[in-house]
């Protein structure tokens, strides 16, 4: 288990994070650029120290300012892959990936075989004594990767792989490197600004916002409960925020919203709530709704988005107050005739929207 | 000149306006003939033959030894002092390092006679440095060893500037990946830094090494002139041209043809030397985001 608690300034920014990564997974830290996510794997990789705080390894500390005690990087059990990967342009695939080995100062045979080994595991043995300039990005990734890995790190740190490749390589380098973490007994901390990354990788996943990590938990848990604007517009679902009125015997509350208000599971607090709403949880009709949906909203059509492009998911912005983000199929499109400016009622169940208490107000 | 701005629109687009090029083509026309003439007047004041006769001479070949002992010495002093001065410029921060650089540049500004003379107040018998090397029966001045000193001292800096280049050239996230890799600062210095600062280094060696042996003014007021001790070639020629010409000459042109060949063939390490180039990754490499 790797424990980070650091704090670092770095002229005006603070970075100040705490965060766990267990071994045998990957842990993803997402956010914006300018969030602090690399100076985090800086500070882990001894690149960089902090001000104040801990990192440890497994209980034992890799970094302790207070005790003044900092492993430097070449100490520590760690494989780091940059964001251009920082292969020597001066070696050729095989002396990148035997530089940790022959620095350690390895047996000569064993350096072969460890070498030859990790080269074939990335497919590189055709590529072994190309240049880093004679690679394409994805091989280069790969070359990167072996370089770390030839070492068996117990703690990986990715500094946002995949942000070098154009996006046509970047969607089979995804899966490939998918296949690659998922094999790894170490911890591995990737750090990336594309929520769809770190849905693809992470197992667990942390949001790193100014500085701060906002949020940290299962993969399910970020997907299901954001608690910030910045992952729910990128994961797509509605985030609205409002005022505990009243509360309902069925164990629901009134929520007094934007405009309307709205019936939702009891959050067991008062005051301030904020809701989200998962835009497939959401039933676009052109007449009111029969059903037993306990909300119902009326609208016109903003925009019709296919979701991917080509895609049989569709995704309709309302103009509702609050305006919503529906997920419907092609299919509905067509017979409903989802047109923008088509008037339509939005209708949602009670029981699917979740309920995040003492967070409204500013996001 | 009153160009519309369409017009000169039009000027930029074209391969090559006419006037500019004219003058540049002119001043440089004027520069290579003011550098070039010289060495023809030299070259052609004589014939091969006596070149070759004379090349042969005992006095000739004194002064040739002596030039390449010292300034092959001056050099590889220049390389195993300047080296960690050039890294420690090139990649750390630290009070007093503006005077350091001046410091370490001023020999390629000074008045080599004043850099000869600060030598020998500073190492002279009467120097508070010679009194203390006097001590163990060492006398710099007027010796081989203080040719190679006067040498170093002039030399240096045209090691030193193209070094410290060299490594501030290389990426540092390379040196931090090389440290990811389990490499000490020692280990990054000799498997990163050193060979990606190479082309720097060598073209450093050229350039000290052709100042080495071109050194005259240091040399003479530092070591003196004496005949097979501290008589270089730039000293041999100076004498030479008091009573023989030709010596002069052939002295002159040697010196010439070797400070020539020095620069051409260490000094031009192209800059895309294994493909690399020092500074910013490589051919291939995305834009750091």
């Amino acid at each position: 288990m790797l424990d980070i608690r650091v704090r670092r300034r770095i002229g005006s920014f603070t970075l100040e994070a705490a965060l766990a990564a267990p071994s045998g997974a990957v842990t993803v830290l997402v956010g914006e650029s300018g969030s602090g996510k690399s100076t985090l794997l800086r500070l882990v990789a001894g690149l960089l120290d902090p001000d104040d705080g801990r990192i440890a390894w497994n209980g034992e500390p890799l970094v302790d300012p207070a005790a003044r005690w900092s492993v430097p990087p070449e100490g520590r059990p760690i494989g780091y892959v940059a964001q251009d990967y920082a292969l020597f342009p001066h070696l050729d695939a095989r002396a990148n990936v035997a530089f940790g080995l022959r620095a350690q100062r390895r047996p000569r045979r064993e350096i072969e075989r460890r070498v030859a080994a990790t080269l074939d595991r990335f497919d590189l043995g055709a590529l072994a004594s190309r240049r880093p300039h004679q690679l394409s990005g994805g091989q280069q990734q790969r070359v990167a990767l072996a370089r770390a890995l030839v070492l068996d790190p117990e703690i990986l740190l990715l500094d946002e792989p995949l942000s070098a490749l154009d996006l046509r390589t970047r969607r089979t380098v995804r899966a490939e490197l998918r296949r690659t973490l998922q094999g790894l007994s170490c911890a591995t901390l990737f750090v990336t600004h594309h929520p769809t990354e770190a849905l693809a990788f992470g197992e667990r996943i942390a949001v790193l916002e100014a500085g701060r990590v906002t949020q940290s938990g299962t993969r399910d848990d970020f997907v299901r409960r954001p608690r910030s604007r910045y992952v729910a517009e990128f994961l797509g679902v509605n985030l609205v925020d409002g005022t505990i009125a009243a509360r309902h015997a069925d164990g629901l509350v009134a929520v007094a919203c934007e405009g309307t208000t709205l019936t939702v599971p009891d959050p067991g607090a008062e005051g301030a709530v904020r809701l989200v709403i998962h835009p497939h949880d959401i039933v676009v009709s052109r007449a009111a709704p029969a059903g037993s949906a306990r909300n119902v909203l009326r609208g016109v059509v903003d925009e019709v988005i296919p979701e991917p492009p080509q895609g049989e998911r569709v995704r309709v912005l309302l103009s509702t107050r609050p305006p919503l983000a529906a997920q419907v199929t092609r299919d509905a499109v067509e017979t409903l005739g989802l047109v923008p400016g088509a008037e339509v009622f939005a209708s949602f169940k009670a029981t699917g929207v979740v309920v995040l208490a003492g967070e409204g107000g500013d996001a | 000149m009153s160009h519309a701005p369409d017009a000169r629109f039009a000027a930029a687009g074209r391969p090559s306006p006419p006037l500019i090029p004219g003058l540049a083509i002119a001043a440089i026309g004027v520069l290579v003939l003011l550098l070039a003439l010289p060495f023809v007047g030299l070259i052609a004041r004589v014939s091969p033959r006596t070149l070759l006769v004379r090349l042969g001479e005992p006095a000739v070949l004194e002064a040739l030894r002596l030039s390449l002992l010292t300034s092959i010495s001056a050099t590889a002093l220049v390389v195993i002092l300047g080296t960690p001065a050039a890294y420690l410029l090139a990649t750390r921060e630290f009070r007093g390092k503006r005077l350091l650089e001046v410091l370490i540049q001023l020999p390629m500004v000074l008045p080599p006679t004043v850099a000869g003379f600060a030598l020998l107040m500073a190492f002279g018998r009467m120097g508070f440095a010679g009194h203390w090397l006097s001590a163990f029966g060492v006398s710099l001045p007027f010796t081989t060893v203080g040719v190679i000193l006067a040498q170093v001292f002039m030399a240096a800096p045209f090691f030193i500037a193209p070094a410290r280049a060299g490594f501030a050239g290389v990426d540092p996230r390379l040196l931090d990946a090389a440290a990811t890799l389990r490499a000490s600062e020692t280990q990054r210095f000799l498997r990163v830094m050193l060979p990606l600062a190479l082309p720097s280094l060598v073209a450093g060696v050229s350039l000290s090494g052709a100042r080495a042996l071109g050194e005259f003014g240091a040399t003479i007021t530092f070591a003196g002139n004496l005949p097979g001790v501290t008589q270089t070639m730039p000293l041999a020629v100076y004498v030479a041209l008091q009573s023989d010409l030709d010596a002069a000459v052939v002295l002159s042109v040697l010196l010439l043809v070797m400070s020539f060949g020095l620069l051409l063939g260490l000094g031009s390490a192209p800059p895309g030397w294994m493909g690399v180039r020092s500074g910013a990754g490589h051919p291939g490499s995305p834009p750091h985001r």
